[in-house]
């Protein structure tokens, strides 16, 4: 038993040190050989894969322990995006209660925050009031979810319009640039992965070494036995998806001032990540964090091979989707998952 | 023999009153308001105005958004497979349909027979082939699967410069009988069979055993692939069906329409799907009519009103989808069983009594 576990494991990351060699070499070649463009392709790649990584560590989290998939965590990550949009730039639309701050930056944290907050009450609102009484129906789970989404498109675009908005408030962080291999690249971006992969590190942290990291842990093995325990499994189900929630809104938050807001990165997002925790191996929280490196690198290499003119720009906004229909294909288990 | 014609009179009477009424609707709508359903010669052409052609383009919309629900209800409610990408069929229906009729350069008859042969039969393989993709496994892949795969072809069909882009293109190349601009009424009695036979054979299909296997599945799969049926090959036939079907729904607004565009594949069609289904009853034969109907009505009635609530006005057109997703998250939480499942189930409990 242990040692077929342990020679899938070795399989597992066999297969993904593969995975990343080719994913390399791609990344090489849609680059041109050029050095300095692969290393701003592979950091824009690091950089999607943060932000897959906020929006997908909710959904494996949520996966794993209630066996919902949360088609509503795009919409979340659209959420956050708008409310820090609205908050930081002034004279627009729905909130401006922080538009007294001068400096756009310390708005920006304040904003970021605020963001993060609704995505959480949203998450609690959701599993709470919504999800609770469906318990015994879970293909009606998946149906509310998907209409949640749905809510959440359609109030967006009815409080701030269909128009997509470009960031003006300019941070220091983005003026401030660095040169890489001769390429310019914003400091603010790197800051967004030193954030993710902070974020990362804390989630990973809450799971191993912490009482509650354990119950989930617990939970996701087996809920029915940790409640057979005594333990409030319905309490860490509000938790993991109020933070699951907020972890998305805050991705949204973060992405903002370089994706701007569209009503659009919701669904980009949400089937960007879903690819993300299929890769990974539904449930495993380990393949989440693999696979956001995976789809990460994989889309901005694809979006930097589609740049040439012979190819078309539809490619890019495929490459998600193309992505997750192929690894569905091709190994629906994933990196890290069991058979199911 | 007298015996059985009045079972069939008990349990199908009200149906075939109700398809004599469809029939009749035209020229009842045309007597009240003085508009004839054949519409206004103008030279040599007919001019299709007045409101008994504007409610025949309602009534035509409504048969093929109710052959589309009726077919996402065979998967959804009578199967157990949960689908969030009908849409893809629905559109793939009238693209390739509309594309083939306006694009091939053949005679009209003919491009036409070839047209909605072309798109069927791409509906079908598209069926089969997600089908064999994802329904080996649970069924949250394959939701997610032909979400993946609805997005992929709106993304496509909205960027694909042989068919416009995100204008589309517009469907002029049409039989004359079948002209929703010159013979409108044609056209209205062709969707009233399909919607019609649509009913019946979905009735049929789901008493046949067939059917039985398909409820077996909806119920408890591992059981039914216990006893030794092959899941896998049912569920493929019920999503192959429910894919032509939804594609001739397609073909239906197309012709009506006479316009193609992208937003025949957004995700709006999969939400009008799965909400009418809902709010209609899931897995009962008379609610996904109701629901389409239902909602349909709501949408023409309330198009263009507006209601204030405070100082803010509302726009119902504009926030026609969001009233749409509440209605639709209330439903799931409080009215599980749809219209006609709620009926039934208080019909019982009164007759128990």
């Amino acid at each position: 038993m242990i040692k077929g576990l342990l020679t899938q494991r070795r399989e597992s990351v066999m297969t993904t040190v593969i995975l990343f060699v080719i994913l390399i070499a791609f990344t090489l070649f849609a680059s041109n050989f050029d050095i300095g463009t692969f290393g701003v392709t592979l950091l824009s790649g690091l950089l999607k894969a943060m932000l897959l990584f906020l929006v997908g560590a909710g959904l494996a989290l949520i996966f794993g322990l209630m066996d919902i998939l949360n088609f509503a965590q795009g919409g979340t990550f659209m959420l956050g995006a708008y409310i820090t949009y609205d908050l930081v730039h002034p004279n627009l639309g729905a909130l401006s209660f922080l538009d007294g701050i001068p400096d756009p930056g310390l708005r920006f944290t304040v904003a970021l925050i605020f963001g993060t907050a609704a995505g959480g009450i949203l998450g609690y609102i959701l599993e709470r009031g919504l999800l609770r009484p469906l318990y015994k129906r879970p293909l009606f789970q998946l149906v509310l979810t998907f209409g949640v989404s749905i809510i959440l498109l359609e109030l967006v675009k009815l409080v701030w319009g269909p128009t997509p908005y470009a960031w003006t408030q300019r941070l220091a962080l983005q003026d401030a640039q660095f040169v890489l291999f001769g390429q310019p690249f914003s400091v603010y971006r790197l800051f967004v992965i030193g954030m993710g992969l902070v974020m990362m590190v804390g989630v990973i942290a809450l799971l191993r070494f912490t009482r509650i990291g354990i119950i989930i842990r617990a939970g996701v093995q087996d809920p029915e036995m940790v409640a057979a325990l005594g333990i409030n499994v319905r309490a860490v189900f509000t938790l993991v998806f109020t933070l699951g929630c907020a972890l998305a809104a805050f991705g949204g938050g973060v992405a903002v001032p370089f994706l701007g807001a569209t009503l659009s990165m919701g669904s980009t997002f949400l089937l960007a990540s879903i690819a993300v925790i299929v890769l990974g191996g539904l449930g495993s929280f380990e393949g989440t964090a693999v696979g956001s490196f995976v789809v990460g690198i994989g889309w901005a290499s694809m979006e930097q091979f589609s740049a040439r003119p012979e190819i078309g720009t539809v490619w890019a906004s495929l490459a998600p989707m193309l992505l997750l229909a192929l690894i569905l294909l091709i190994r629906p288990k994933g990196l890290f998952g069991e058979d199911r | 023999m007298l015996n059985r014609s009045q079972t069939w009179l008990k349990s199908n009477g009200l149906y075939t009153l109700f398809l004599i009424l469809l029939i009749m609707l035209p020229h009842i709508i045309g007597w009240l308001t003085g508009s004839s359903p054949f519409g206004t010669p103008r030279g040599t052409r007919m001019i299709m105005s007045g409101s008994s052609a504007y409610w025949m383009s309602i009534l035509i919309d409504l048969f093929s958004v109710g052959i589309l629900v009726m077919s996402y209800n065979l998967m959804f409610g009578f199967t157990g497979v949960v689908s969030f990408g009908h849409a893809l069929f629905f559109g793939l229906g009238g693209y390739v349909g509309a594309m083939v009729m306006q694009q091939s350069g053949l005679p009209t008859d003919i491009a036409f027979i070839i047209g909605v042969i072309a798109a069927l039969g791409v509906c079908a393989v598209m069926g089969i082939a997600i089908g064999f993709a994802s329904l080996r496994l649970k069924g949250v892949y394959f939701a997610i699967f032909t979400l993946a795969v609805s997005e992929i072809g709106y993304i496509f069909f909205s960027r694909w410069s042989v068919t416009g882009g995100e204008d589309g293109f517009n469907l002029s190349n049409v039989p004359t009988w079948l002209d929703a601009s010159q013979s409108r009424l044609n056209l209205y009695y062709l969707a009233m069979v399909l919607f019609a036979l649509t009913f019946v054979f979905i009735r049929r299909l789901v008493n046949s055993p067939t059917g039985a296997v398909f409820k077996a599945i909806r119920e408890n799969e591992a059981r039914a692939q216990a006893i030794g049926f092959d899941t896998l090959r049912f569920k493929l036939l019920s999503i192959t069906v429910a894919g032509v079907l939804a594609g001739v729904a397609g073909l239906l607004q197309a012709l009506m329409e006479k316009k193609i565009g992208p937003e025949m594949l957004s995700v709006g069609h999969t939400v009008d799907a799965l909400l009418m289904t809902i709010i209609g009853g899931v897995g009962t034969f008379t609610g996904p009519i109701l629901g389409a109907t239902g909602l349909t009505l709501a949408d023409v009635l309330f198009r263009n009103a507006t209601f204030t609530i405070g100082d803010t006005v509302v726009d119902v057109g504009q926030s026609w989808l969001l009233i749409l997703g509440f209605i639709f998250v209330a439903v799931v939480l409080i009215f599980p069983y749809g219209i006609v499942g709620t009926w039934t189930l208080v019909w019982n409990r009164i007759r128990r009594k």
